[in-house]
């Protein structure tokens, strides 16, 4: 599905996934108000880098996804996250003939990064 | 007119409390001074509130149902929020179809999804749910189907694939869903 439309760059058409911002905290999967974002993570444990040092626990994400069908776009999750790892991309040409087909996994997520507009808008 | 010699001007012409709500004066009438406080503020050169914009209600908790209706005056381009308090067991309020006839749908939508009577009103039919449908869904007592049948994602520790203990804010606690 191609359409030739020009869009504002901060139209609201989806919501994309920075991973390497995601800490898998689970903040935006608690606050969302359908239900509709899906986390799951393990601990991974790395040895201490220098002497004396204790070894380090840090969560490896295993699945990030959104759930399109349920998401009503309301950006709370953009708003909540302490990380700065999601963020409203205008791209907006996501459908789909089955309803599973609306639950866009890590990949796709990261993959709409791309239209995002770089900086914040200046407020006065 | 400013916000604030609107709020005096609707309190002046109900005679009821009268609150700023974001720039909106929101009077609460008592239940027998509904019909005659619409019609006033419809009438009212000052006021000329002749558009009324929807009704709908809230479930206040113990303080009963609140019955909501915003009207405006397209002459004069302001508006006002009329709020009456129903009791949850049996509650009802003079129907509004002969102040405004746009207010029937409003009042079916809203006798269905929070049980309230609108005394006077043609006919309370269910507009959006199905005939026999039991219970009013915008009750706080109304346990939500979805909810039930769905496991919440966020019971999820960070660093975990398999549910915690963590409960989901802002519903029923208890282990039946529905109850309080």
């Amino acid at each position: 599905m191609g359409h030739d439309v020009t869009l504002p760059e901060r139209s609201r058409g989806v919501i994309a996934l920075r991973e390497e911002s995601c800490t898998s905290c689970m903040v935006c999967a608690r606050e969302c108000p359908d239900w509709c974002i899906y986390i799951d993570s393990h601990k991974e444990t790395e040895p201490a880098t220098a002497e004396g040092a204790r070894p380090r626990t840090r969560h490896v994400l295993d699945r990030f996804a959104i759930d399109y069908a349920l998401c009503m776009y309301c950006g709370i999750c953009i708003e909540v996250c302490p990380w700065d790892a999601l963020f409203w991309s205008p791209e907006y040409d996501h459908p789909s003939t089955d309803v599973l087909g609306l639950t866009h996994e890590r990949d796709t997520l990261g993959v709409w990064m791309r239209s995002v507009p770089s900086r914040p808008t200046q407020t006065g | 007119m400013t916000p604030d010699a609107l709020l005096h001007l609707v309190n002046e012409i109900t005679g009821a409390t009268t609150a700023d709500s974001f720039g909106t004066p929101t009077v609460d009438l008592a239940v027998d001074a509904w019909l005659t406080s619409a019609a006033a503020l419809r009438d009212d050169p000052r006021t000329d509130m002749d558009y009324f914009d929807w009704l709908s209600a809230y479930d206040d908790g113990d303080a009963g149902l609140a019955v909501v209706a915003r009207v405006w005056s397209v002459a004069l381009r302001h508006g006002s929020v009329l709020r009456a308090r129903v009791s949850r067991d049996g509650g009802a309020l003079p129907s509004l179809t002969g102040v405004w006839a746009g207010a029937a749908w409003h009042e079916r939508e809203t006798h269905e999804m929070f049980g309230i009577e609108f005394e006077g009103h043609p006919d309370l039919a269910p507009l959006l749910l199905s005939e026999g449908f039991n219970g009013h869904p915008l009750r706080k007592e109304f346990g939500l189907a979805s909810r039930a049948a769905k496991e919440w994602p966020g019971a999820k520790e960070p660093g975990e694939s398999v549910a915690g203990r963590k409960r989901p804010l802002g519903l029923p606690s208890g282990d039946r869903w529905g109850t309080t």
